[in-house]
């Protein structure tokens, strides 16, 4: 193998790749990064045999071939190496990758490539096309509702499904659920269902790039795999096995009370509280209070700690039906609150032990069922 | 050859071999004979490591001048008249060969008066051979016995005597423990014109400790005291923290004599199950009375080996006692042990066996600064709590490492976790606990037994914040956890409760709710093998610093281990030991 590539190049596409990388694991070939020619451009691979990544940098090759390089040694080099051409000549025989650059000659010990577990080609024909910004946000607003218990692997997933031209992720944790649904520019011909992990979807919307891209979803049948494809990266996952807790059900189809917020004072209320609650339980009450014509409706929102103190906030509010004292975990609150995404927000209740369910205003799409917390005795 | 009845003599000097090993075992014959003649002050003085003089001078009853002689006689005793006391045994001697084997292999002297008479008389023996018969002499009530130039006539046995210093230390060895043993009884041993031990007399065993070992291991000794329906076990063991690497540390006292017991000592090291590490062993003295009909103690001449006709459940009371006493008192285990920490108040729970807290946990400090009270101005630790730490690190993914005002601290992660969440449980318990409702209720499917249980204890439950809704025969539904065990499985930890249902027959209300709340923080505490971000080990430090016995998890195994500076110097070279 005899290549050349700019030196930014190089240093960009192992950045991307370098976090699927198993810096620790019995396989050392998983600390390597896969280098290889593929059709005018260089291939950079990693994998740590849950999640993989490949990025395809632009190079001039001479000789084709492959190899796996330190993936540490060859980012820390690459770092220093001055901008410009980086030449690269791979000795078959030793596995040394002479790596050129400006006034410096290094060689690296590498391991032959056959080690390197193989990586599926995707079928791009079949699927589904998202918009990158679409997508990321969607991510956003799911993801961090999903569990990191690893004793119910299901719940540390993203269920994603794909039916004519909608799409729908979900996550829940067994407190929360956070469901958001989407429509596809190019309708998908098949449906699909799959449990994605939750950190190959936080990777995924790190390196997929910006703006008007496109990401190209695949499920290649009977692998237990999810392929996102870019224009230069690639991301493969293994997929979570199991049955996805039937979320539909637990979404509350009535409630008594319906208050809207301006999200970010509610947000910046629960911040408050979160500052005395995170001592304790993470209890906060939200006294909902509706208005009169004399003057407007009001939430509450208060929390308290045997160290700390004590903090109340109010925040003013649009309030239909019963007044209702109801207590969630502040956290909960405020994580969706950080990407309803909105100006305002619809906290619909039934009842103290009743699940609330947060809406934004104007935006259909999204969903997000908060469980309550109770004080027994 | 033929075959011909030894003359007396040889005899006689072959029995001495077995009782009269050493210097030290005339020590042990002489003193044991005092004792049993109810002396309250025994004065033993060594010369020549107990080859030039072994003298016993004691106030008790002693020996009528007419008795003089038979006293010196194979089989003469007056503490046994018939077989059947033999089973009965009461005094430490009564095989009746001491004086007559001593006599044997030495230049002997017994000087005795008793009580009601005006004189004393005086019998010489040389090598076995009496030399003409009791004189009269003036001599104080009691008995006084030389030994001089021990195996003179025996060059053999002589051969075979260790070092001097060997001798010695044996000889102070042996009578230190019977000083331990009968505290009433004034002892002063004098080797070499030096005084080598001195008791007061006063009943004081912890005083007789601190010769024993030291005293700053003396004041550390925890004490034992049980009670069981045929036999009592009283005595000292020493905390968690302070161990041998051999077994020498342990002694063991059967009616007041000293016996060397593999099986009981073993009964003691397996009361500390799971608290030593391997190959330590704890120091100890105890004591056991049982009726003299339970044990025989004439197994062989130097009546160190004992036999037992209940061996287990003695061996079981002397591991319940002594596991007794240990979970009574849990302090941090202080390498080095330059601090006094106050003993934490028990944390034991009620045991499967039916073990109850101990009613008072003795006081050691008290009694310890009462007899030592040069140990009064050492800085005392307020009790329970923990002095400021600073982190240092983690080891082992296991274990945080942090710095006190007085050294260094090893802080076992899991149990630190387990006593922080145990507290903010029991805090939050006595007012009202938080649960957090699940999104999807967990159903639990048990076998008819548990689930008979649980249904039994679903108000005691709700009170821990449980919501848990009967879903069918043997099948419930879990709708709400505590909120300190909202990053637990559900279903296993209403699991992990039923089995401590199922453990308990008869649970106390109080106690079963503390209990199950221990055993649901230690599902929920971090393990050890868990990689702690360096805030979160700030924050356990600081939460256990917050916490009412931070040294002890739940139960009761320490959460920290304390290294002083002064131990750290020590191991360092960098003072002297002290």
């Amino acid at each position: 193998m005899k290549v050349s590539v700019l030196q930014e190049n190089l240093a960009h596409g192992l950045g991307i790749v370098s976090r699927a990388v198993a810096p620790r694991t019995t396989l050392p070939v998983l600390a390597n990064v896969l280098v290889a020619t593929d059709e005018g451009r260089l291939r950079l691979s990693a994998t740590n045999l849950e999640i993989g990544i490949t990025c395809w940098i632009g190079a001039k090759i001479s000789d084709e071939g492959s190899t796996t390089v330190p993936a540490r040694t060859f980012a820390d080099l690459v770092g220093t190496l001055p901008d410009g051409q980086v030449d690269m000549d791979l000795v078959v025989q030793t596995q040394t990758l002479h790596v050129r650059s400006g006034t410096s000659n290094t060689d690296i010990k590498c391991i032959d490539a056959q080690e390197f577990p193989p990586m599926p080609v995707p079928d791009l024909r079949d699927g589904v096309v998202f918009n990158v910004s679409d997508l990321r946000e969607m991510i956003k607003q799911v993801v961090f509702a999903a569990s990191s218990d690893e004793a119910r692997p299901v719940l540390t997933g993203v269920l994603l499904t794909v039916e004519d031209n909608l799409v729908t992720m979900a996550a829940a944790d067994g407190f929360r659920l956070s469901v958001r649904k989407a429509e596809l520019s190019q309708g998908s011909a098949q449906s699909m269902k799959a449990i994605i992990p939750a950190r190959a979807l936080n990777e995924l919307a790190r390196i997929a790039g910006d703006g008007d891209d496109t990401v190209t979803m695949s499920l290649p049948p009977g692998r237990g795999q999810v392929i996102f494809r870019t224009d230069d990266v690639e991301l493969t996952s293994q997929l979570i096995e199991g049955s996805f807790p039937d979320f539909e059900q637990i979404i509350p189809v009535m409630h008594n009370t319906r208050t809207v917020v301006s999200s970010a004072a509610f947000l910046k209320a629960c911040k408050q509280a979160e500052i005395f609650a995170r001592d304790g339980s993470h209890i906060a009450r939200l006294n909902i209070t509706p208005g009169d014509e004399l003057q407007p409706g009001s939430v509450e929102i208060s929390a308290q700690s045997e160290e700390t103190g004590s903090s109340e906030a109010v925040v003013e509010a649009t309030i239909e039906g019963q007044p209702v004292l109801i207590a969630f975990n502040v956290r909960y609150l405020r994580e969706v609150l950080d990407v309803v995404g909105t100006p305002n927000v619809a906290l619909e209740t039934t009842a103290a032990a009743a699940p609330g369910l947060i809406r934004p205003m104007g935006d259909d799409g999204f969903l997000h069922v908060i469980m309550p917390m109770h004080l027994g005795g | 050859m033929p075959i011909q009845i030894l003359p007396d003599e040889v005899a006689s000097q072959i029995a001495a071999g077995e009782v009269v090993e050493r210097p030290a075992s005339v020590v042990k014959e002489l003193v044991e004979n005092a004792l049993d003649a109810c002396a309250d002050h025994i004065t033993i003085t060594v010369e020549g490591a107990g080859q030039k003089l072994i003298e016993v001078a004691d106030n008790g009853q002693g020996i009528p001048a007419n008795q003089l002689s038979i006293a010196l006689a194979r089989h003469a005793t007056s503490k046994l008249t018939s077989a059947e006391d033999l089973f009965n045994i009461r005094t430490l001697g009564f095989r009746g060969e001491a004086l007559a084997s001593i006599a044997s292999v030495s230049r002997f002297s017994i000087t005795s008066r008793i009580r009601e008479e005006e004189a004393g008389a005086r019998l010489l023996v040389e090598g076995g051979q009496m030399e003409g018969g009791p004189v009269p002499v003036g001599a104080p009530a009691g008995t006084v016995v030389r030994v001089e130039d021990l195996f003179y006539n025996v060059p053999a046995r002589r051969k075979f005597l260790k070092t001097d210093t060997t001798e010695r230390s044996q000889i102070d060895d042996f009578v230190t423990r019977y000083a331990l043993a009968y505290p009433q009884v004034r002892f002063l041993l004098v080797q070499e014109g030096r005084t080598a031990l001195q008791t007061t007399g006063s009943g004081n065993r912890r005083e007789v400790l601190a010769s024993l070992f030291n005293a700053d291991i003396a004041r550390q000794m925890l004490e034992v005291n049980a009670v069981y329906e045929d036999f009592r076990v009283f005595g000292f063991i020493s905390p968690v923290g302070l161990t041998r690497a051999n077994r020498r540390g342990i002694t063991l006292f059967i009616n007041g004599r000293w016996v060397q017991d593999i099986s009981l000592s073993t009964a003691l090291i397996q009361g500390y199950h799971s608290m030593l590490m391997v190959g330590r062993y704890p120091l100890a003295a105890l004591f056991i009375e049982l009726p003299p009909n339970k044990v025989d103690v004439n197994v062989h001449p130097t009546k160190t080996e004992v036999r037992f006709t209940d061996r287990d459940e003695l061996f079981k009371g002397v591991q319940s006692a002594v596991r007794r006493a240990l979970l009574a008192h849990s302090p941090v285990p202080a390498m080095g042990g330059q601090l006094r920490w106050t003993p934490t108040p028990p944390q034991t729970f009620s045991r499967r066996d039916g073990w109850q807290p101990p009613e008072m946990a003795p006081d050691t400090q008290i009694e310890a600064a009462s007899v030592m009270p040069e140990y009064k101005h050492q800085p005392v630790l307020p009790a329970g709590n923990v002095p400021l730490l600073r982190l240092i690190g983690q080891v082992g993914t296991a274990y945080l490492v942090a710095e006190g005002p007085d050294g260094l601290y090893l802080i076992d992660q899991h149990a630190a976790h387990e006593r922080i969440l145990f507290e903010k449980f029991m805090a939050e318990h006595k007012q009202s606990v938080a649960s957090q409702t699940l999104l999807d209720p967990v159903t639990l499917e048990l076998e008819p037994g548990a689930s008979r249980l649980l249904e039994e204890n679903l108000p005691l439950m709700g009170r821990l914040g449980f919501e848990i809704e009967v879903f069918g025969p043997n099948a419930f539904k879990v709708r709400s956890v505590p909120v300190l065990l909202s990053g637990v499985d559900p279903g296993a930890a209403v699991r992990v409760v039923i089995e401590d249902f199922e453990e308990d027959e008869a649970p106390l209300q109080d106690q079963i709710e503390a209990k199950i709340i221990a055993r649901v923080c230690k599902r929920a505490a971090v393990k050890a093998g868990q990689v702690l971000s360096q805030e979160e080990q700030r924050t356990l430090l600081s939460d256990l610093e917050t916490c009412q016995s931070p040294r002890t998890c739940p139960h009761g195994r320490p959460t920290m281990i304390h290294l002083s500076i002064d131990l750290l110097e020590r191991q360092f070279g960098r003072t002297g030991a002290r």
